[in-house]
Protein backbone atom coordinates (compact mmCIF):
# COMPACT_ATOMS: atom_id res chain seq x y z
CA UNK A 1 0.00 0.00 0.00
CA UNK A 2 1.54 3.36 -0.67
CA UNK A 3 1.99 6.16 1.49
CA UNK A 4 -0.87 8.19 -0.15
CA UNK A 5 -3.38 5.06 -0.09
CA UNK A 6 -2.10 4.94 3.81
CA UNK A 7 -2.36 8.66 4.31
CA UNK A 8 -5.63 8.47 2.98
CA UNK A 9 -6.90 5.55 5.03
CA UNK A 10 -6.07 7.34 8.48
CA UNK A 11 -7.50 10.88 6.95
CA UNK A 12 -10.53 8.75 6.31
CA UNK A 13 -11.16 7.14 9.79
CA UNK A 14 -10.52 10.37 11.36
CA UNK A 15 -13.49 12.00 9.47
CA UNK A 16 -15.73 8.66 10.12
CA UNK A 17 -14.85 9.83 13.75
CA UNK A 18 -15.66 13.27 13.69
CA UNK A 19 -18.86 12.08 11.35
CA UNK A 20 -19.50 10.61 14.91
CA UNK A 21 -18.96 13.19 16.86
CA UNK A 22 -15.84 12.47 18.07
CA UNK A 23 -14.06 16.16 18.59
CA UNK A 24 -10.42 15.23 19.54
CA UNK A 25 -10.06 13.33 16.27
CA UNK A 26 -11.80 16.17 13.98
CA UNK A 27 -9.36 18.49 15.64
CA UNK A 28 -6.17 16.31 14.68
CA UNK A 29 -7.87 16.03 11.08
CA UNK A 30 -8.18 19.73 10.47
CA UNK A 31 -4.75 20.51 11.86
CA UNK A 32 -3.64 17.55 9.21
CA UNK A 33 -6.02 19.22 6.82
CA UNK A 34 -4.57 22.67 7.31
CA UNK A 35 -1.18 21.98 7.00
CA UNK A 36 -2.17 20.32 3.32
CA UNK A 37 -4.72 23.37 2.12
CA UNK A 38 -1.60 25.52 3.51
CA UNK A 39 1.05 24.40 1.08
CA UNK A 40 -1.78 23.88 -1.89
CA UNK A 41 -3.20 27.51 -1.45
CA UNK A 42 0.47 28.62 -1.54
CA UNK A 43 1.62 26.60 -4.82
CA UNK A 44 -1.23 28.14 -6.40
CA UNK A 45 -1.31 31.32 -5.42
CA UNK A 46 2.10 32.44 -4.83
CA UNK A 47 1.26 36.15 -5.02
CA UNK A 48 -0.65 36.08 -1.72
CA UNK A 49 0.94 37.22 1.49
CA UNK A 50 0.56 34.80 5.14
CA UNK A 51 -2.28 36.02 5.99
CA UNK A 52 -4.49 36.10 2.64
CA UNK A 53 -3.38 32.52 2.63
CA UNK A 54 -4.60 31.62 6.18
CA UNK A 55 -8.11 33.17 5.57
CA UNK A 56 -8.11 30.83 2.35
CA UNK A 57 -7.08 28.17 4.45
CA UNK A 58 -10.01 28.94 6.91
CA UNK A 59 -12.28 29.34 4.33
CA UNK A 60 -11.35 26.12 3.05
CA UNK A 61 -12.14 24.28 6.46
CA UNK A 62 -15.18 25.93 7.36
CA UNK A 63 -16.68 24.84 3.95
CA UNK A 64 -15.59 21.54 5.07
CA UNK A 65 -17.11 21.71 8.22
CA UNK A 66 -20.55 23.00 6.72
CA UNK A 67 -20.90 19.98 4.44
CA UNK A 68 -18.85 17.08 6.51
CA UNK A 69 -22.20 14.93 5.57
CA UNK A 70 -21.22 14.93 2.21
CA UNK A 71 -18.57 12.64 2.83
CA UNK A 72 -19.13 8.95 2.01
CA UNK A 73 -17.47 6.72 4.60
CA UNK A 74 -16.76 4.18 1.64
CA UNK A 75 -14.91 6.41 -0.44
CA UNK A 76 -11.74 8.28 -0.55
CA UNK A 77 -11.02 11.03 1.89
CA UNK A 78 -8.89 13.24 -0.51
CA UNK A 79 -10.26 13.21 -3.64
CA UNK A 80 -13.34 15.21 -1.21
CA UNK A 81 -11.09 17.56 0.17
CA UNK A 82 -9.58 18.19 -2.91
CA UNK A 83 -12.85 18.68 -4.67
CA UNK A 84 -14.23 21.12 -1.91
CA UNK A 85 -10.63 22.97 -2.01
CA UNK A 86 -10.44 23.74 -5.68
CA UNK A 87 -14.30 24.57 -5.39
CA UNK A 88 -13.79 27.27 -2.73
CA UNK A 89 -10.45 28.49 -4.44
CA UNK A 90 -12.02 29.03 -7.71
CA UNK A 91 -15.33 31.10 -6.08
CA UNK A 92 -12.78 33.01 -4.11
CA UNK A 93 -11.68 33.86 -7.61
CA UNK A 94 -15.07 34.38 -9.14
CA UNK A 95 -16.38 36.05 -6.02
CA UNK A 96 -13.12 38.66 -6.24
CA UNK A 97 -14.32 38.94 -10.00
CA UNK A 98 -17.91 40.40 -9.17
CA UNK A 99 -16.72 42.54 -6.38
CA UNK A 100 -13.69 44.26 -8.48
CA UNK A 101 -16.22 44.80 -11.81
CA UNK A 102 -18.28 46.84 -9.52
CA UNK A 103 -15.80 48.96 -7.87
CA UNK A 104 -15.57 52.03 -9.71
CA UNK A 105 -11.75 53.92 -9.00
CA UNK A 106 -11.59 57.43 -8.16
CA UNK A 107 -8.72 60.14 -7.90
CA UNK A 108 -9.79 62.26 -5.08
CA UNK A 109 -12.87 60.91 -3.20
CA UNK A 110 -15.03 63.74 -2.34
CA UNK A 111 -14.83 64.73 1.50
CA UNK A 112 -18.30 63.86 3.36
CA UNK A 113 -17.90 63.88 6.84
CA UNK A 114 -15.13 66.14 8.89
CA UNK A 115 -14.03 63.11 10.35
CA UNK A 116 -10.56 61.86 9.33
CA UNK A 117 -11.60 58.43 8.48
CA UNK A 118 -14.82 59.25 5.71
CA UNK A 119 -11.81 61.35 4.32
CA UNK A 120 -8.75 59.14 2.91
CA UNK A 121 -7.79 59.53 -0.60
CA UNK A 122 -6.51 55.81 -0.06
CA UNK A 123 -8.71 53.08 -2.36
CA UNK A 124 -8.79 49.74 -0.09
CA UNK A 125 -8.77 46.40 -1.74
CA UNK A 126 -10.11 43.80 0.82
CA UNK A 127 -8.28 41.23 -1.36
CA UNK A 128 -5.15 42.18 -2.85
CA UNK A 129 -4.39 39.06 -4.98
CA UNK A 130 -5.62 40.61 -8.46
CA UNK A 131 -3.66 43.96 -7.65
CA UNK A 132 -0.47 42.68 -6.70
CA UNK A 133 -0.62 40.54 -9.57
CA UNK A 134 -2.26 43.66 -12.17
CA UNK A 135 0.92 45.66 -10.86
CA UNK A 136 3.68 42.47 -11.18
CA UNK A 137 2.14 42.52 -15.18
CA UNK A 138 2.85 46.22 -15.78
CA UNK A 139 5.61 46.83 -17.89
CA UNK A 140 8.48 47.67 -15.69
CA UNK A 141 8.82 51.82 -16.17
CA UNK A 142 4.89 51.87 -15.20
CA UNK A 143 5.35 49.31 -12.24
CA UNK A 144 8.47 51.23 -10.55
CA UNK A 145 6.65 54.81 -10.92
CA UNK A 146 3.43 52.90 -9.22
CA UNK A 147 5.56 51.43 -6.66
CA UNK A 148 7.53 54.59 -5.37
CA UNK A 149 4.57 57.22 -6.14
CA UNK A 150 1.22 55.09 -5.11
CA UNK A 151 2.42 52.20 -2.71
CA UNK A 152 5.39 54.12 -1.07
CA UNK A 153 3.84 57.20 -1.43
CA UNK A 154 7.15 59.45 -2.30
CA UNK A 155 6.92 62.87 -3.47
CA UNK A 156 7.61 62.92 -6.98
CA UNK A 157 11.00 64.61 -6.14
CA UNK A 158 11.98 61.18 -4.13
CA UNK A 159 10.38 58.68 -6.69
CA UNK A 160 12.67 61.04 -9.24
CA UNK A 161 15.85 60.48 -7.36
CA UNK A 162 15.41 57.06 -6.64
CA UNK A 163 14.40 55.52 -10.13
CA UNK A 164 16.94 57.61 -11.44
CA UNK A 165 14.22 58.97 -13.83
CA UNK A 166 12.92 62.48 -14.54
CA UNK A 167 9.66 63.90 -12.52
CA UNK A 168 8.10 64.27 -16.07
CA UNK A 169 8.70 60.98 -17.02
CA UNK A 170 7.56 59.59 -13.77
CA UNK A 171 4.55 61.57 -14.38
CA UNK A 172 3.15 60.10 -17.44
CA UNK A 173 4.17 56.52 -16.06
CA UNK A 174 2.37 56.37 -13.25
CA UNK A 175 -0.73 57.85 -14.94
CA UNK A 176 -0.31 54.86 -17.69
CA UNK A 177 0.59 52.47 -14.67
CA UNK A 178 -3.17 53.53 -13.18
CA UNK A 179 -4.87 53.00 -16.15
CA UNK A 180 -3.70 49.97 -17.02
CA UNK A 181 -4.52 48.62 -13.68
CA UNK A 182 -7.91 49.92 -14.34
CA UNK A 183 -8.31 48.14 -17.08
CA UNK A 184 -6.49 44.75 -15.96
CA UNK A 185 -8.89 45.22 -12.93
CA UNK A 186 -12.18 45.40 -14.56
CA UNK A 187 -11.36 42.55 -16.95
CA UNK A 188 -10.38 40.22 -13.62
CA UNK B 1 -12.39 35.26 10.09
CA UNK B 2 -10.08 34.37 13.31
CA UNK B 3 -6.58 35.10 12.93
CA UNK B 4 -4.71 31.92 14.79
CA UNK B 5 -5.87 29.02 12.45
CA UNK B 6 -5.17 26.61 15.44
CA UNK B 7 -7.63 28.99 17.35
CA UNK B 8 -10.09 28.53 14.52
CA UNK B 9 -9.60 24.76 14.19
CA UNK B 10 -10.38 24.58 17.69
CA UNK B 11 -13.85 25.90 17.51
CA UNK B 12 -15.02 23.93 14.68
CA UNK B 13 -13.87 20.97 16.74
CA UNK B 14 -16.16 22.09 19.70
CA UNK B 15 -18.95 22.73 17.24
CA UNK B 16 -18.75 19.32 15.98
CA UNK B 17 -21.82 17.09 16.30
CA UNK B 18 -22.66 13.70 14.99
CA UNK B 19 -23.98 13.66 11.53
CA UNK B 20 -25.89 11.17 9.41
CA UNK B 21 -23.68 10.93 6.16
CA UNK B 22 -25.61 11.44 2.66
CA UNK B 23 -27.04 8.37 1.33
CA UNK B 24 -25.31 7.15 -1.82
CA UNK B 25 -27.01 9.26 -5.05
CA UNK B 26 -29.06 5.95 -6.12
CA UNK B 27 -30.81 5.59 -3.00
CA UNK B 28 -31.62 9.40 -2.35
CA UNK B 29 -32.75 9.08 -6.19
CA UNK B 30 -35.02 6.48 -5.12
CA UNK B 31 -35.89 8.16 -2.24
CA UNK B 32 -36.89 11.61 -4.13
CA UNK B 33 -38.77 8.54 -6.69
CA UNK B 34 -40.85 7.63 -3.94
CA UNK B 35 -42.24 11.12 -2.75
CA UNK B 36 -42.29 12.72 -6.70
CA UNK B 37 -44.15 9.46 -8.33
CA UNK B 38 -47.09 9.71 -6.07
CA UNK B 39 -47.50 13.42 -6.28
CA UNK B 40 -47.43 13.31 -10.00
CA UNK B 41 -50.28 10.67 -10.31
CA UNK B 42 -51.83 12.29 -7.52
CA UNK B 43 -51.91 15.07 -10.01
CA UNK B 44 -52.47 13.47 -12.66
CA UNK B 45 -55.98 11.73 -11.43
CA UNK B 46 -57.19 15.42 -10.23
CA UNK B 47 -56.29 16.64 -13.91
CA UNK B 48 -58.16 13.38 -15.10
CA UNK B 49 -61.19 14.02 -12.84
CA UNK B 50 -61.71 17.12 -13.77
CA UNK B 51 -61.00 16.67 -17.77
CA UNK B 52 -61.87 13.20 -17.99
CA UNK B 53 -59.08 10.13 -19.01
CA UNK B 54 -58.49 11.09 -23.31
CA UNK B 55 -57.61 7.82 -25.49
CA UNK B 56 -54.33 7.13 -25.30
CA UNK B 57 -52.95 4.58 -27.86
CA UNK B 58 -50.62 2.39 -25.48
CA UNK B 59 -48.29 1.52 -28.98
CA UNK B 60 -44.59 0.76 -29.58
CA UNK B 61 -43.92 4.50 -30.11
CA UNK B 62 -45.76 5.33 -26.83
CA UNK B 63 -43.75 3.32 -24.37
CA UNK B 64 -40.57 3.77 -25.77
CA UNK B 65 -41.09 7.81 -25.32
CA UNK B 66 -42.26 7.38 -22.07
CA UNK B 67 -39.40 4.71 -21.33
CA UNK B 68 -37.14 7.49 -22.99
CA UNK B 69 -39.21 10.51 -20.33
CA UNK B 70 -39.15 8.47 -17.33
CA UNK B 71 -35.48 7.25 -17.92
CA UNK B 72 -34.35 10.82 -18.01
CA UNK B 73 -35.96 12.27 -15.39
CA UNK B 74 -34.61 9.22 -13.29
CA UNK B 75 -31.31 9.58 -14.45
CA UNK B 76 -30.97 13.23 -14.00
CA UNK B 77 -31.83 13.03 -10.42
CA UNK B 78 -29.41 10.71 -9.97
CA UNK B 79 -27.06 13.45 -11.88
CA UNK B 80 -28.25 16.01 -9.42
CA UNK B 81 -27.31 14.48 -6.47
CA UNK B 82 -24.03 13.18 -7.70
CA UNK B 83 -22.88 16.52 -8.88
CA UNK B 84 -23.49 17.40 -4.63
CA UNK B 85 -21.03 14.88 -3.40
CA UNK B 86 -17.03 16.41 -3.92
CA UNK B 87 -14.79 14.13 -5.32
CA UNK B 88 -17.58 12.02 -7.41
CA UNK B 89 -16.37 11.59 -11.11
CA UNK B 90 -18.21 14.21 -13.29
CA UNK B 91 -18.53 11.85 -16.08
CA UNK B 92 -21.38 10.34 -14.19
CA UNK B 93 -23.69 13.21 -15.19
CA UNK B 94 -23.12 11.93 -19.42
CA UNK B 95 -25.40 9.35 -18.63
CA UNK B 96 -28.49 11.74 -18.44
CA UNK B 97 -27.02 12.15 -22.21
CA UNK B 98 -28.40 8.56 -23.56
CA UNK B 99 -31.82 8.80 -22.48
CA UNK B 100 -32.14 11.58 -23.43
CA UNK B 101 -30.77 11.11 -27.06
CA UNK B 102 -33.16 8.11 -26.69
CA UNK B 103 -36.15 10.50 -25.86
CA UNK B 104 -35.30 12.95 -28.90
CA UNK B 105 -34.58 10.69 -31.31
CA UNK B 106 -38.07 8.53 -30.50
CA UNK B 107 -39.88 11.71 -30.95
CA UNK B 108 -37.72 12.25 -34.11
CA UNK B 109 -38.76 9.11 -35.49
CA UNK B 110 -42.59 10.07 -34.89
CA UNK B 111 -42.07 12.97 -37.21
CA UNK B 112 -40.60 11.62 -39.70
CA UNK B 113 -43.34 8.85 -39.99
CA UNK B 114 -46.22 11.60 -39.27
CA UNK B 115 -44.69 13.08 -42.64
CA UNK B 116 -44.20 10.01 -44.59
CA UNK B 117 -47.77 9.18 -43.81
CA UNK B 118 -49.15 12.94 -44.02
CA UNK B 119 -46.93 15.18 -45.96
CA UNK B 120 -46.54 18.29 -44.05
CA UNK B 121 -49.91 18.35 -42.45
CA UNK B 122 -48.21 15.92 -40.15
CA UNK B 123 -45.92 18.13 -39.37
CA UNK B 124 -48.22 21.03 -38.55
CA UNK B 125 -47.36 22.72 -35.41
CA UNK B 126 -50.16 24.31 -33.40
CA UNK B 127 -50.47 26.58 -30.01
CA UNK B 128 -50.41 24.34 -27.12
CA UNK B 129 -49.45 26.57 -24.44
CA UNK B 130 -51.03 24.73 -21.50
CA UNK B 131 -48.56 22.15 -21.43
CA UNK B 132 -45.95 24.49 -19.96
CA UNK B 133 -48.17 25.05 -17.23
CA UNK B 134 -49.27 21.45 -16.93
CA UNK B 135 -45.80 20.21 -16.70
CA UNK B 136 -44.86 22.87 -13.99
CA UNK B 137 -47.97 21.83 -12.17
CA UNK B 138 -46.86 18.43 -12.10
CA UNK B 139 -43.27 18.46 -11.67
CA UNK B 140 -43.89 21.23 -8.71
CA UNK B 141 -43.80 18.83 -5.65
CA UNK B 142 -40.83 16.92 -7.13
CA UNK B 143 -38.98 19.98 -7.66
CA UNK B 144 -39.67 20.99 -4.39
CA UNK B 145 -38.78 18.05 -3.00
CA UNK B 146 -35.72 18.10 -5.28
CA UNK B 147 -34.19 21.41 -4.43
CA UNK B 148 -34.57 20.62 -0.19
CA UNK B 149 -32.31 17.09 -0.55
CA UNK B 150 -29.95 19.29 -2.59
CA UNK B 151 -29.90 21.87 -0.35
CA UNK B 152 -28.09 18.83 2.36
CA UNK B 153 -25.45 18.67 -0.10
CA UNK B 154 -22.11 20.82 -1.15
CA UNK B 155 -23.17 23.72 -3.80
CA UNK B 156 -20.55 22.54 -6.05
CA UNK B 157 -22.00 23.46 -9.16
CA UNK B 158 -25.17 25.26 -8.80
CA UNK B 159 -26.29 26.18 -12.01
CA UNK B 160 -25.71 22.37 -13.49
CA UNK B 161 -27.23 20.81 -10.50
CA UNK B 162 -30.09 22.51 -10.27
CA UNK B 163 -30.51 22.34 -14.33
CA UNK B 164 -30.84 18.29 -13.69
CA UNK B 165 -32.77 18.44 -10.84
CA UNK B 166 -35.45 20.74 -13.07
CA UNK B 167 -34.85 18.27 -15.76
CA UNK B 168 -35.42 15.70 -12.95
CA UNK B 169 -38.57 17.08 -11.86
CA UNK B 170 -39.78 18.43 -15.67
CA UNK B 171 -39.05 15.38 -17.31
CA UNK B 172 -41.14 13.30 -14.36
CA UNK B 173 -43.99 15.82 -14.90
CA UNK B 174 -44.20 15.57 -18.52
CA UNK B 175 -44.44 11.62 -17.90
CA UNK B 176 -47.90 12.17 -15.95
CA UNK B 177 -49.11 14.43 -18.40
CA UNK B 178 -48.65 12.31 -21.31
CA UNK B 179 -51.19 10.12 -19.83
CA UNK B 180 -53.65 12.64 -19.40
CA UNK B 181 -53.17 15.06 -22.22
CA UNK B 182 -53.04 13.89 -25.71
CA UNK B 183 -50.95 14.80 -28.75
CA UNK B 184 -51.75 13.94 -31.97
CA UNK B 185 -48.53 14.50 -33.47
CA UNK B 186 -44.73 13.72 -32.56
CA UNK B 187 -44.45 17.41 -33.87
CA UNK B 188 -46.34 18.56 -31.38
CA UNK B 189 -45.05 16.71 -28.21
CA UNK B 190 -41.42 17.50 -29.34
CA UNK B 191 -42.14 21.38 -29.45
CA UNK B 192 -44.65 21.89 -26.55
CA UNK B 193 -43.91 19.26 -24.33
CA UNK B 194 -40.48 18.50 -24.67
CA UNK B 195 -39.85 22.36 -25.27
CA UNK B 196 -41.32 22.99 -21.64
CA UNK B 197 -39.51 20.36 -20.07
CA UNK B 198 -36.07 22.19 -21.40
CA UNK B 199 -37.32 25.46 -20.95
CA UNK B 200 -38.18 24.63 -16.89
CA UNK B 201 -34.57 23.12 -16.72
CA UNK B 202 -33.36 25.97 -17.92
CA UNK B 203 -35.36 28.26 -15.44
CA UNK B 204 -34.12 26.16 -12.90
CA UNK B 205 -30.28 26.00 -14.02
CA UNK B 206 -30.54 30.08 -13.56
CA UNK B 207 -32.24 29.87 -10.14
CA UNK B 208 -29.05 27.29 -9.11
CA UNK B 209 -26.76 30.06 -7.47
CA UNK B 210 -29.68 31.92 -5.62
CA UNK B 211 -31.05 28.49 -4.26
CA UNK B 212 -27.81 26.43 -3.70
CA UNK B 213 -24.57 28.80 -2.84
CA UNK B 214 -21.49 28.71 -0.01
CA UNK B 215 -22.26 31.57 1.65
CA UNK B 216 -26.23 30.18 2.50
CA UNK B 217 -23.77 26.97 3.52
CA UNK B 218 -21.61 28.72 5.65
CA UNK B 219 -22.71 31.24 7.66
CA UNK B 220 -25.42 28.98 9.87
CA UNK B 221 -22.10 27.28 10.52
CA UNK B 222 -19.91 30.89 11.29
CA UNK B 223 -22.34 31.96 13.19
CA UNK B 224 -23.25 29.23 15.35
CA UNK B 225 -19.54 28.46 15.90
CA UNK B 226 -18.90 32.36 16.45
CA UNK B 227 -16.52 32.51 13.88
CA UNK B 228 -16.49 35.97 12.97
Amino acid sequence: MSQRQLTDRRLAELMRAAQAGDAAAYAELLEDVALRLRRIVRRRRRFLGAEDIEDLVQDVLLSLHAIRATYDPERPFIPWLLAITRNRLADGARRYARHAAHEVPVEHLPVTFSDEGANTSVEIFVEIDALKEAIEALPPGQRTAVELLKLREMSLKEAAATSGTSIGALKVAVHRGIRALRRMLRKV
Amino acid sequence: MIKDTNAFIRRLAQDVRPVRPLLHPWIRTAVWLALAIPSVAVVAFLIALRRGLPPIALDSRFVIEQSAALATGVTAAAAAFVSVVPGYRRKFLLLTGLPIAAWLGSMGQGCLQDWIQFGTDGLRLRPDWVCLPMIALMGAVPAFAMALMLRRGAPLTPRVTMAFGGLAAAGLGNFGLRFVHVQDASVMVLVWQCGAVFALSAVAAWAGPRLLNWPSVVDSTRSRAALG
